[in-house]
């Protein structure tokens, strides 16, 4: 059935993050969580019950912030807005795979209103923070009235829709590890129209020295039910000069790691083919980007 | 809890109302407040028909926010534009530019038109572009709107300078 | 031209300052003292299945609703939401067309996702919400058809007695023998030719897309009157309909016009009327309020008729078009509606373009289990310019002719028939507009330029050309009435029936009459209102402003026809002397009397100076038509008495069929399928522009329903017939930075025949720049596409399977 209202629900207000895992380990999973709110409402609409309790993030100020810990990394609150990313220099300077992502997401509304975390935490395997973030790496921080837990976010999406939050846990942070003046990132995605949701997507952490790549993290959302590590075509860049050759025989090596489907955005055939044209030139843009990254080997 | 009494401040004027915390601001502006310039149009946040302005600075979708969480929030709807019965410089724009078609876009339109400027007041056609994105018109192709937002760029700046003195930077 | 006042100026549009402050009134905001919200309960789980069981009894228990309404408790009549057959003469529509109603108010018989099964009154949207979840509905599925040749199987499930093998149309043998339209002898001419191309197209299911949803009030008032508030394109007709469903006199029917926040075709007729005015029936005294979620338009309102487009054409060497044979199936949807519009109309665009030697044109569609084809601006012609457009280029390559060169020499002309054989074409500036085209993009260059490329990024350039008609006489009924009252004190009511959906028509129309009266816009009022108007047939087929604006242009010269014959007899001067000028009646040949000169009634009965001077002002004649004083002293009177009110009845005489030219630059990355349009220049053969403004609004709009259909629109469904695109999240238009630069280009060389000189543009922009897209791209890749929209996904497949040029 089609409706223009929202189910009736109880409405969770916790005033901080204490008050609000105490609530969670009350109502587990009866309730679900309000952040930014441009995703939980339609996912709702489709459900046949919809969650009794809403507990809302809105007074929790203290989650409100991206901070920048030198030597360490990137510590994202989970209010943290994606307009908040895109308007912080140091993401744009240090981590521009999680820049690009923010930067192309939704429109200027959802900007304003989403969050990265709100993203990571739907599941969705199109998802361009969490392509962005698998990419870069890091840890999901969670509070639960049994204290806090840190998950990896290679550990952090178990299956299409589902994390590995518990539902007595309060997702609080996202933490992205520190990268150096070697290290390269970027993201790139293909949709139908500008404004859309993915088709495909893809970034890159690259740690390179002298034109070889010394680490690789390579994320692709749209391809399995989960965004996907692609350990293969990492495996084939370590340790390699990134030549012309090498880009093409990841192009090739990336399609017998995926499995996509088809869907109304695209087809699983369309998918294939594309997968390692996007590589490849996400792997071009992040090393001609920064300067101390760009491959003098390539021919 | 399941009601609350809220103030919602619209327009420069404050309302109480009393209402259920399913309440979309969009509901609670169109069907409680009787404010009906803001619309309808999807319900889902793709379109901004629903679009209002907070802060004098951001358009956020109305039927995907609570009504209850926007206490405290300074809310302005296209109803909300004019100055002493004087068209604001971005709806004149609009009538001037052939923006409005079957106007049903329009609210949605100038409020986005009022962020993108508050943020950015003499934008790039590709900025204007870029921040028109989520408001969807399927009436104009888009022309004549952005033609809008640059001429009231252009009447906002020039009477920008006009109120600092006349002096150019 | 001649400059004038109104005709010609982009002035702002009547209702912009309302709309631009929020003050403007659509359905949605239509609030009633003692209103309950109904809520139509749809099957959302099949597309097609019959209600085996369907108890309301539960729903009918929650607190606060008022009524439960099955298919029994409300009127069983069938009827169609097109009117076409309102545009016809009823033998010819029911047994030559074979136009049938077979829609319910709420069926057992669920022929699509979305069928209405029952309906909910309640005191509240929520209330009828809660209800319409606890509507407990069983289902027996049956077989699901998603094509024409799905369901025209042998022993496919019938979906309507009337329609063997549920063909739902083809031209009828009576009026089109073997069920062809066209002329000539098609299989001997294209024997001749010495080129044929032959291709099979698919054309996609789009959506109009409006963004005002659905909504509606209905009323059913103390004194036994139906009030209806919609914001449909066809007020009068759906007047009509809405008194002949409820078995009701039109004059017990009032519908309200509101303000109308897009239509596109999507309001041609009934939507969701009907139940809206079942429920107020239900609950006589209560005003009923219906409004839809967005994701009901795409399952539950009309698209565009998909489907399989065939065309075969012969040419010889010199590039004559010797025959054109065509067939178009099309997939009808679940109910008849527009089926005997559409696949006749596409042919008509066909035959109406090109001199072939021959032609033939078929077109029926059949049932499939999917919400309706009906009208979507355009009618026909974007599909046929996809096709057509395509395979003229295919020709033009082969034989080594310039797509612009080959299209002003073979295009129709002036005398040559127009969409409707025995219409001949009234003017034509085609050749103008591909010559200003073809320069504004740089044709010859890029051309040139683009015949050799290499690397990843393609691009192309491409043509296409188009014709259409400025109402759809004399296919279909054409008929405005139009009232002028005079105030007393010379400014103007214009009643009318006439439907603005956005395009601008109230502002052309005021722009017409305050031309012909030769006063101020400001003050003629116009008043669309269904009690009061006469009848119109409504927003379609391009018509509003030549057929409204022709009848607003008689019924304005008849105005001055009484002020003249009144300031004769005045005057003591023949009316072949008078005319009207700076808002007096004067002689032609002798001076106006002197500013400062006795004007009002009261003054002549005091200087007794009648019948002196040679002129009057036509606010004196207004005044003295109303206050008819008759001088107690001596008995004379002071005038002509009578209220100056004209009238026209307007059936047009012609349909000045308007032309255009569309070209498209494109660049396409062959490793990822994506298409950028660059830009689009339209060139439109508008006549003359009454207002040059709204006419390039029309064609940049239009252009972004037509680049949709091309590259990125189409309603998709699973296997199941269960849509998988009813939101905006997936069914993708282009956006602000998705739309090229486009320029517009008016020619204007005013028909001999129509008002002013005008021709229609409202349904020009969707159709060219379809055909000018595809052959862009087919330009920069050397592949012709048969399939709309041409997404990357199967640029890539061709890519693979043909190569690049």
């Amino acid at each position: 059935m089609t409706s223009r209202l929202l189910a009736p629900f109880d409405l969770l207000t916790p005033q901080s993050v204490s008050e609000g895992v105490q609530m969670l380990a009350q109502y587990q999973s009866q309730v679900a969580i309000l952040n930014g709110g441009t995703a939980l409402w339609n996912h709702h609409r489709k459900l046949k019950h919809q969650p009794p309790y809403i507990l809302t993030l809105s007074a929790l100020k203290e989650l409100d912030y991206i901070d920048y810990i030198p030597g360490e990394g990137l510590r994202i609150g989970a209010k943290a807005k994606i307009c908040d990313l895109i308007e912080n220099p140091v993401v744009a300077a240090r981590f521009p795979a999680l820049y690009e992502a923010a930067y192309w997401f939704g429109n200027p509304q959802i900007r304003f209103m989403a969050t990265a975390m709100g993203n990571i935490l739907r599941a969705s395997p199109s998802a361009d923070c969490s392509c962005a973030i698998l990419a870069l790496g890091g840890q999901v921080v969670l509070q639960s009235q049994s204290g806090q837990r840190i998950v990896d976010i290679d550990d952090f999406w178990l299956s299409y829709d589902v994390t590995a939050r518990r539902c007595d846990e309060l997702a609080t942070e996202i933490r992205i590890p520190e990268t150096g003046s070697t290290t390269c990132s970027s993201f790139q995605r293909l949709t139908r129209v500008r404004q859309d949701l993915a088709k495909i997507n893809v970034a890159v952490r690259l740690e390179m020295s002298q034109g070889v790549c010394r680490q690789a993290r390579i994320a692709m959302g749209c391809v399995g039910p989960t965004t996907k590590r692609l350990t293969g075509v990492e495996q084939l860049l370590v340790g390699n000069p990134v030549t012309d050759e090498l880009l093409q025989q990841l192009a090739t090596a990336v399609k017998s790691e995926i499995t996509p489907i088809d869907d109304q955005r695209s087809t699983a055939a369309y998918r294939t083919q594309v997968s390692g044209v996007i590589l490849r030139r996400v792997i071009e843009r992040a090393l001609s980007a920064n300067m101390n990254c760009d491959s003098r080997e390539r021919s | 809890m399941k009601n609350r009494l809220i103030t919602l401040s619209v327009n420069g004027r404050n309302y109480r109302l009393n209402v259920e915390v399913n309440r979309t601001l969009l509901q609670a502006l169109r069907d409680d407040l009787k404010l009906v310039d803001v619309k309808y149009g999807c319900g889902s946040g793709e379109c901004g028909g629903c679009s209002v302005l907070v802060e004098g600075r951001e358009c956020i979708n109305s039927c995907l926010t609570l009504a209850v969480e926007m206490e405290g929030r300074n809310i302005t709807t296209i109803g909300g534009m004019m100055r002493k019965g004087e068209l604001h410089p971005i709806q004149q724009a609009f009538i001037d530019e052939g923006a409005i078609q079957c106007g049903f876009c329009t609210p949605g339109m100038v409020m986005k038109t009022a962020s993108i400027l508050a943020k950015n007041p003499c934008p790039s056609e590709d900025e204007i572009r870029r921040g028109l994105e989520g408001n969807i018109c399927r009436c104009t192709g888009y022309e004549n709107i952005v033609r809008a937002v640059q001429t009231a760029s252009r009447v906002m700046h020039e009477s920008d300078i006009q109120a600092a003195g006349g002096a150019r930077p | 031209m001649s400059e004038m006042t109104y005709i010609g100026k982009s002035v702002p549009k009547v209702d912009a300052r309302e709309k631009v402050t929020g003050q403007v009134i659509y359905a949605a905001e239509v609030h009633l003292p003692n209103m309950l919200y109904g809520k139509i309960v749809r099957c959302w789980e099949h597309s097609h299945a019959r209600v085996t069981h369907l108890d309301l009894s539960e729903a009918a228990k929650v607190p606060g609703v008022v009524k439960v309404l099955g298919p029994g408790d409300v009127t069983r009549k069938l009827y169609n939401t097109g009117v076409l057959d309102l545009m016809v003469p009823e033998d010819m529509g029911k047994h030559l067309l074979g136009d049938i109603e077979d829609q319910r108010i709420f069926t057992d018989h669920v022929r699509h996702q979305g069928d209405a099964i029952c309906g909910i009154i309640a005191e509240s949207e929520e209330i009828a919400e809660q209800a319409a979840r606890k509507v407990i509905a069983l289902y027996e599925p049956l077989p699901v058809y998603l094509t024409a040749a799905e369901s025209s199987q042998p022993g496919a499930f019938q979906f309507d007695e009337r329609k063997p093998g549920n063909m739902a149309f083809q031209l009828p043998e009576q009026m089109f023998p073997n069920n062809a339209y066209g002329w000539g002898d098609v299989d001997a001419e294209m024997a001749t030719a010495d080129l044929i191309i032959e291709d099979t197209f698919y054309v996609p299911k789009v959506k109009q897309c409006q963004l005002e949803p659905h909504a509606y009030v209905a009323f059913y008032d103390q004194s036994g009157r139906l009030n209806c508030w919609t914001s449909t394109q066809m007020p009068k007709c759906v007047h009509n309909k809405l008194a002949r469903l409820f078995e009701l006199p039109i004059s017990r029917v009032n519908l309200v016009s509101t303000t109308i926040g897009g239509g596109f075709g999507g309001r041609l007729g009934m939507v969701f009327e009907p139940e809206t005015c079942a429920m107020a029936m239900a609950v006589p005294g209560h005003p009923v309020k219906v409004q839809s979620a967005r994701e009901e338009d795409w399952v539950a309102s009309e698209s565009r008729h998909p489907g399989k487009y065939r065309l075969k054409m012969g040419f010889k060497n010199d590039g004559t078009p010797v025959a054109a044979d065509a067939h178009f199936t099309s997939d009808a949807g679940a109910y008849f509606s527009h089926s005997s519009g559409v696949p006749f109309t596409a042919g008509s665009w066909l035959t109406g373009m090109y001199k072939y030697n021959a032609v033939r044109y078929k077109g029926d569609c059949y049932y499939t289990n999917q919400a309706p084809s009906g009208a979507f601006r355009g009618y026909g012609n974007p599909q046929t310019n996809f096709v057509l457009e395509q395979i003229v280029d295919q020709a033009c390559l082969k034989l080594n002719i310039d797509p612009v060169e080959w299209r002003k020499r073979w295009h129709k002309q002036v005398g040559d028939d127009g969409w409707c054989i025995g219409f001949p074409y009234s003017s034509c500036s085609l050749d103008e507009c591909l010559d200003r085209g073809a320069e504004a993009i740089g044709w010859k260059e890029k051309r040139a330029r683009y015949a050799t490329q290499s690397g990843t990024k393609r691009r192309g350039i491409g043509v296409s050309v188009m014709n259409h008609t400025s109402g759809a006489m004399p296919m279909l009924l054409e008929h405005t009435t139009c009232t002028v009252k005079m105030n007393e004190d010379a400014s103007a009511v214009i009643t009318i029936a006439c439907s603005d959906l956005g395009q601008g028509s109230h502002t052309v129309l005021k722009q017409i009459a305050a031309e012909t009266l030769g006063m101020p816009m400001e003050e003629i009022h116009l008043l669309v209102n269904m009690d009061a108007a006469g009848f119109d047939i409504g927003s379609h087929a391009s018509r509003t402003t030549y057929v409204g604006g022709g009848a607003v242009l008689k019924a304005c010269e008849d105005v001055k026809r009484q002020l003249i014959g009144r300031a004769s007899t005045r005057l003591g001067i023949p009316v072949e002397e008078l005319e009207i000028r700076d808002r007096h009646v004067v002689s032609k040949n002798k001076p106006r009397r002197p500013e400062g000169a006795i004007e009002d009634a009261a003054d002549h009965l005091r200087n007794n100076v009648w019948g002196v001077g040679a002129s009057m002002s036509i606010k004196e004649i207004c005044n003295v038509g109303v206050y008819h004083f008759v001088n107690p002293m001596n008995g004379e009177a002071n005038g002509i008495p009578g209220q100056i009110q004209g009238y026209a009845s307007y059936f047009p005489s012609h349909n000045s069929p308007p032309f255009g030219a569309c070209f498209a630059e494109v660049e396409v990355d062959i490793e990822t399928g994506q298409v950028q349009v660059l830009e689009l220049v339209m060139a439109h053969d508008i006549g003359r522009a009454i207002n040059p403004k709204a006419v390039a609004g029309q064609l940049v709009g239009g252009s972004h329903q037509a680049l949709g259909m091309a590259l990125t629109e189409e309603i998709h469904y699973n296997a199941k017939g269960l849509c998988l695109t009813n939101s905006f999240t997936d069914y993708k238009m282009f956006g602000p930075l998705d739309m090229p630069k486009v320029t517009t280009i008016l020619v204007e060389n005013p028909d001999p025949v129509a008002p002013y000189g005008l021709k229609s543009v409202g349904e020009a922009g969707p159709v060219n720049p379809v055909g000018a897209t595809a052959n862009a791209i087919s330009n920069a890749l050397g592949i012709m596409f048969t399939e709309a929209p041409i997404t990357p996904e199967k640029i890539l497949l061709a890519i693979a399977a043909q190569g690049l040029a």
